[in-house]
């Protein structure tokens, strides 16, 4: 009996399907990089997308995580028939797609602080233990399964460290940059071979004793075909959702790139507009003055030409003359002070910054037109004060007609260098193209209002930096150069950094 | 004080364009009338001389554009000159095919603003003779008889006496003295000139 009784508690000899086992890792890596790509997509939708990924995300996960462990039970062969309780098998599914959609949860989360990635992984690892050994009761065979504490303990402590892992890994690969796939790929391998340690870990746990027949109501049998559909099957979800991401991907970013357009688009147009309706205003304005000075020059003109001329009425005439010019030099002064009312938003400025930011303002426009810029920034810059807007709108003024300049330029070389300098002046900025360059008869006339040389242009871009220039009181102009145009300014140095 | 033979009425928001304006069209001799907005040109008592009217376009309230509709429609058919700060083609276009004179760009040459007043002046008056000719003969219409308004048709139709009588069922002798009646009262030395005549007062040929 008691011999019966240990040839009856002998262990069940099983053996590995290492093809299994290996189909069993690659699904466990495509899992664990859909992951990684997914978490990507639920951080950066928002509302109702949200859901959406985080649920489908989900599911894909889970089925990935839930089919390596299959693979892995159904690699391991045991002498006896085994079939499995298929409602069983259901519910290890569904606690796969719920750990998978906490784990997204969690890292598509803003911050991942020490705490909550530990209690992240603690229940991602119960979810993952549990499916696990849900699986496992799964089984339907005429054998008793054993566990042995010291392997299940282990197999336990495994699952969480692999979440902790695989949570670390996550929330660090879920912004996309240049390097994302490779790094991804890298982090899958090691969180797949992660899962099926702790996976074979946990079969190593389990030891079957042979017993009666099992209770086989709702159980199935595995066949071949069954088993290559649930790894294909799998795969195929995987690669469904990696595609979805990818697209999605694609059509965010692209949606981006059409906003950012239209909204230089928009900051291109209301400064036109902006400018059409100053240029439109003083037009007006200082036209009505001159008409006046014209038509009452003009009678007086008659008046001395013909023989009745009284000396009152010229005297009216002239005098009305005398008030219209005045009242003219009176709008332009108007417009200099509303170019000057910025004063008051005066700081203290570090130029070569200064010509930095700009540049990374309008590094999307060189791009576009393929110019490549160039800057030597003294580093002995003493600091000035100035209205960083307003020089802003100078820099960039003379930054996109060189653009421009460049893009008419026959020869193929499209190059603006910007150099800053310090002079006896104060600090010294240039901006030089390779384009065709101005001829010197307009060089004293480009900064005159209305003046421009473009088909589109209103011409105030020049006159307008002039004015800033000149409130800070600097000076702007054209410098004689061997190529292209040679515009610079200087700015006067604080008085506390002159040495 | 009498009536001036012509006057030159001038509509511009700025008072000095507008002293400027009436200074030199006075220095020409003509009476110069100005205001400073539509509603005040509007307003104003005009006599019923030849005159035309020199009309910013940018105003206050009432643009010029809209004064010169609103006198079109009201039926009063002064010409205008339009003076503009900056005029672009569809505003010019515009205005000259609503019946201007000209449109002159701020600050226009003299002579160009003294020569469109002229022509308009000179427009003015021909279309207020023009109308007064036409008044005169409708008056003279007036006094035609009922038979002889039924005559003048046929007449000017070219029919014959013969025709005409057979036409209204009266005698040829009866016709020829219609005929002699209606150049009579109608002032006409001939049958050519009765033919303009009711040309301008629109009365249709009727052919037998």
């Amino acid at each position: 009996m008691s011999l019966v009784m240990s040839s009856a508690n002998a262990v069940m000899a099983g053996s590995y399907d290492y093809g299994e086992v290996a189909g069993s890792i690659l699904i466990a890596v495509a899992a664990s990089y859909a992951a990684l790509d997914l978490a990507g997509r639920v951080t950066a939708a928002s509302g109702r997308a949200r859901l959406v990924w985080l649920s489908g995300g989900a599911t894909a996960m889970g089925i990935g995580i839930w089919a390596m462990h299959f693979k892995g039970m159904l690699a391991f062969r045991l002498p006896v028939s085994v079939e499995y309780h298929w409602p069983t098998v259901l519910l290890s599914l569904v606690v796969a797609i719920l750990a998978s959609a906490f784990a997204l949860y969690v890292v598509s989360r803003q911050k991942l602080d020490p705490v909550k990635a530990l209690t992240g992984s603690v229940i991602m690892g119960s979810g993952i233990v549990g499916m696990h050994y849900i699986g496992m009761t799964a089984m339907r065979l005429p054998a008793i399964t054993r566990y042995s504490p010291l392997l299940v303990t282990f197999s336990i402590l495994l699952a969480i460290l692999f979440s902790l892992i695989a949570l670390l890994l996550a929330f660090d690969l879920r912004e996309e940059t240049k390097w994302t796939v490779p790094r991804r790929i890298g982090s899958a391998t090691v969180m797949g071979v992660a899962v099926c340690a702790m996976h074979y870990t946990g079969m190593a746990a389990a030891s079957f004793i042979p017993s009666s027949p099992a209770n086989l109501s709702h159980a199935v049998r595995i066949s071949d075909v069954g088993n290559n559909a649930i790894a294909i099957v799998t795969l195929i979800v995987l690669i469904a959702a990696l595609v979805t991401s990818s697209v999605d991907r694609r059509a965010s970013a692209e949606v981006g790139e059409q906003l950012r357009q239209a909204q230089e688009d928009l900051a291109r147009v209301t400064r036109v507009v902006a400018m059409g309706e100053l240029a439109a205003a003083i037009a007006h304005e200082v036209n009505q003055p001159l008409t006046a000075i014209v038509t009452n020059g003009n009678f007086c003109l008659r008046r001395l030409g013909g023989a009745t001329s009284s000396p009152d009425e010229l005297r009216a005439a002239i005098t009305e003359i005398v008030g219209d010019g005045t009242r003219a030099s009176a709008v332009i002064s108007r417009i200099r002070g509303l170019l000057a009312k910025g004063v008051p938003k005066r700081t203290e400025l570090d130029v070569n910054q200064f010509i930095q930011d700009v540049t990374i303002l309008l590094r999307n426009e060189f791009t576009r037109k393929r110019v490549s810029l160039r800057t030597e920034l003294a580093c002995d810059l003493p600091s000035v004060t100035g209205d960083s807007v307003q020089l802003q709108q100078v820099l960039i003024n003379l930054i996109m007609n060189a653009i421009e300049a460049t893009c008419t330029s026959t020869n193929g070389r499209r190059e603006i260098l910007i150099r800053s300098a310090k002079n006896p002046d104060g600090v010294l900025v240039q901006v030089q193209d390779s384009g065709p360059g101005v001829e010197p008869s307009l060089a004293n006339r480009i900064f005159e209002p209305f003046f421009t040389t473009k088909a589109e242009g209103i011409g105030m871009g020049l006159s307008i930096s002039h004015s800033i220039i000149e409130s800070h009181g600097g000076r702007i102009g054209i410098v004689p150069s061997s190529t292209g145009a040679l515009f610079e300014f200087t700015l006067p140095a604080d008085d506390a950094s002159v040495s | 004080m009498s009536e001036p033979q012509s006057i030159v009425f001038v509509v511009d928001d700025d008072a000095s364009v507008r002293r400027a304006i009436q200074r030199l069209i006075e220095s020409v001799g003509l009476h110069v009338e100005s205001f400073g907005s539509a509603k005040e040109f509007l307003q104003a008592n005009r006599s019923d001389v030849p005159s035309c009217l020199v009309l910013d376009i940018r105003l206050p309230g009432k643009s010029g554009l809209e004064l010169q509709r609103e006198l079109a429609e009201a039926n009063i058919r002064i010409p205008i000159i339009f003076i503009t700060s900056h005029g672009d083609v569809a505003m010019t276009v515009r205005a000259m095919k609503a019946g201007a004179v000209e449109f002159l760009t701020k600050p226009f040459r003299d002579q160009d603003l003294l020569d469109a007043v002229q022509v308009a002046l000179e427009r003015d008056r021909a279309r207020r003779q023009q109308s007064a000719e036409i008044a005169t003969l409708r008056e003279r219409l007036e006094l035609l008889t009922p038979r002889e308004r039924q005559v003048l048709p046929l007449v000017i139709s070219g029919l014959l006496n013969k025709q005409i009588a057979a036409e209204i069922g009266a005698t040829e002798a009866t016709v020829k003295v219609h005929r002699s009646q209606l150049l009579r009262k109608m002032g006409a030395r001939s049958l050519p000139d009765l033919v303009r005549m009711a040309q301008r007062l629109g009365i249709p040929h009727k052919a037998a």
